[in-house]
């Protein structure tokens, strides 16, 4: 095969193809890269890279450069980790979520003939519509359909991983336990789409209304269940007393009916002997004495 | 003037690298030995004027043999040789004494070098 | 299982270890120079195993750890076959410290994700670094998977069964290492099959060759 040949199937596969020299000056740039980027390659071959795309100079890809170079081991960007090394506009914008192209990146050695690295290749896939699938993916494994907030297996997790870190730094955690009063009353006289939109309005005026630090799943049927980072009960108690009084204000129109729910909250702080167990345990146990005591009200444990 | 030369090294492969880098033609006397405290006990014995040492070997390491004979005879001339480049692995063992120090694997340059280098110390 | 033993020589062992020792020497020492990643690598060690004893080798040689994170990578060239690097499933988060690029917003990525992303590109670059030295020095280049990391419960899990097919032999090269700033310690374990020994055997009498 002639150069000219290897050339010409460069220059239609789908994906970028860069060589950069060991100074990090473009060797070569195929047309999928000048389509994108909008450079052509007689405008950039020659010149450094890092000229056209500045934000490439960080310390993590000049350590993989140096890396590539003294090793000839490979890198590879993952979309995961990097989004992307080329700021491109998506391919299509029908259905995708990124304003940018997903880019999966790998670096590998070039090498001459008495095996010395001689600079370095650059093979850049664009993976948006792979990231988008598992962008959904991941939202229909954490979210609650109904309510557009986590599900409780999500919380499950991410209580796990905050106790965790939590216990480690002897950090306060709280959780607050939130159940609807009389729910099952709302579903009775007014069907249970009434209740769907109830579920929903809680839901969403409960995530307006706690921190952007904080996060809210939906934990069972009218229960709901609040995760505080880096929060005393006595910080939990504002928070609980401000979602109640928030929620208790909505009114919610269904069928020309005016429908308005209150509260119970049980709310539990890290303590030494903590499970994540027990902490849930606890406020649950919490939930239950608000509801004996009167609901429409938070009790401590 | 160098006359004996103690090799110091675990490896039998490593020693034998290591005089096959020795010039042949100067009629050096060669001593070996495979531990760091074998090292030690053969130095007291033959006195070498230049030894090649070594660092990770199995009952005594490169670094404790070479303060042991550094002890014993302050003047001692030991080249350490290793594949341990790191800087810090450097500066230590020339803080206990060493002559120089040797990067793995020697060549017949490198060898001589040392050498010549150690024949001028010793005057 | 006799003929396992019977495929290099000790001699040919040594040398394989005394180059091995020399290469990562160099591998640690470019680590620290090149990209300030301080490395202390423990002398290699090499075992000749029949390939059905390999899953039960490696998890015995690192059965001191109770859940494991695995970084698995091959290579591929005249000399091929897979590396390991295992480490103690908690150090992804100390490695994360240790080598997190702080220029980079991960956004909503979870920890866990975060971790993974860091053993892969940690285990990418020691692999690289190792593998890279080993095959210079024996006359080869070679070409890398891209990394893949399992993080079990236990090294059973994490150990696949059948790493090679059966009835061939493996070479293990394994050396200990620990990243000194962190305390972060683990094992790498070089596995080449069959298909390399030859290959393999030549280039020990090559590499000696230039001291005869």
């Amino acid at each position: 095969m002639t150069l000219n040949e290897l050339t010409q199937v460069f220059d239609t596969v789908n994906f970028g193809l860069v060589v950069l020299d060991r100074e990090i000056k473009i060797q070569y740039w195929n047309r999928w890269m000048a389509m994108h980027s909008g450079l052509p390659s007689d405008q950039i071959i020659g010149e450094p890279l890092f000229d056209f795309f500045p934000h490439l100079s960080t310390p993590g890809f000049n350590k993989n450069c140096k890396s590539v170079l003294s090793f000839g081991n490979f890198a590879f960007f993952s979309q995961k980790l990097h989004r992307f090394l080329f700021p491109f506009k998506p391919d299509s914008s029908f259905g995708y979520r990124f304003d940018l192209m997903q880019q999966s990146c790998t670096m590998g050695p070039l090498r001459s003939d008495d095996n010395s690295i001689s600079g370095l290749f650059l093979i850049v896939q664009d993976v948006t519509e792979l990231a988008t699938y598992e962008q959904k993916l991941v939202e229909m494994n954490t979210k609650d359909a109904l309510t557009g907030i986590y599900n409780r297996r999500y919380l499950e997790s991410r209580l796990q991983e905050e106790f965790e870190r939590h216990r480690r730094h002897s950090h306060p955690l709280s959780l607050i336990m939130i159940d609807i009063d009389f729910f099952k009353k709302v579903n009775d006289n007014y069907g249970h789409q009434c209740g769907d939109v109830v579920l929903q309005a809680v839901a969403e005026k409960t995530a307006a209304v706690i921190r952007k630090t904080d996060f809210v799943a939906r934990y069972g049927g009218e229960e709901f269940c609040c995760l505080l980072p880096e929060t005393a009960v006595d910080a939990a108690e504002i928070i609980a007393e401000n979602i109640r009084t928030h929620i208790e204000q909505i009114e919610n129109i269904f069928e020309g009916n005016c429908i308005k729910v209150t509260i119970s909250l049980g709310i539990s702080g890290l303590a030494a002997e903590d499970s994540p167990e027990t902490l849930l345990k606890r406020a649950d146990d919490a939930l239950y004495q608000a509801k004996h005591s009167g609901r429409n009200r938070f009790i401590r444990l | 003037m160098i006359k004996k030369i103690l090799l110091v090294d675990d490896s039998p492969i490593s020693r034998r690298i290591m005089k096959s880098c020795i010039p042949k033609d100067r009629d050096y006397e060669l001593f070996e030995a495979g531990d760091g405290l074998a090292g030690f006990e053969t130095y007291k014995e033959i006195r070498p004027d230049v030894t090649f040492m070594d660092l990770t070997m199995p009952i005594m390491d490169g670094s404790e043999s070479t303060a042991k004979i550094r002890e014993f005879n302050p003047e001692a001339v030991v080249i350490v040789c290793t594949a341990d480049i790191q800087i810090k692995s450097i500066t230590n063992v020339l803080e206990l004494g060493a002559f120089m120090v040797m990067k793995k694997p020697p060549s017949k340059e490198t060898v001589e070098d040392a050498l010549l280098k150690a024949e001028e110390h010793i005057g | 299982m006799d003929y396992c033993l019977d495929i290099i020589s000790d001699e040919e062992k040594e040398i394989l270890q005394e180059i091995m020792n020399i290469a990562f020497g160099k591998a640690a020492a470019d680590l620290a120079e090149v990209i300030n990643i301080f490395v202390v690598l423990s002398v290699p060690k090499i075992e000749i195993l029949n390939s059905q004893d390999l899953p039960s080798y490696l998890k015995t040689e690192v059965s001191e750890y109770e859940r494991v994170s695995i970084v698995e990578q091959n290579f591929w060239g005249d000399f091929k076959g897979s590396a390991f690097l295992v480490f103690q499933a908690s150090a992804g988060r100390e490695l994360v410290s240790l080598f997190g690029d702080n220029s980079d917003d991960f956004g909503s990525e979870s920890i866990e994700a975060l971790e993974k992303e860091t053993l892969m590109e940690v285990g990418n670059i020691l692999i690289g670094a190792c593998v890279g030295k080993l095959s210079e020095l024996l006359g080869d280049a070679v070409t890398y998977s891209p990394p893949r990391v399992v993080t079990e419960n236990t090294h059973n899990d994490a150990i696949p069964a059948n790493i090679f097919e059966s009835g061939s032999s493996a070479i293990v090269l394994k050396t200990v290492f620990c990243f000194n700033e962190r305390n972060v310690n683990g094992f790498l374990f070089l596995v080449t099959s069959n298909d390399s020994i030859l290959w393999l055997k030549k280039s020990l009498v090559t590499f000696m060759e230039q001291y005869e």
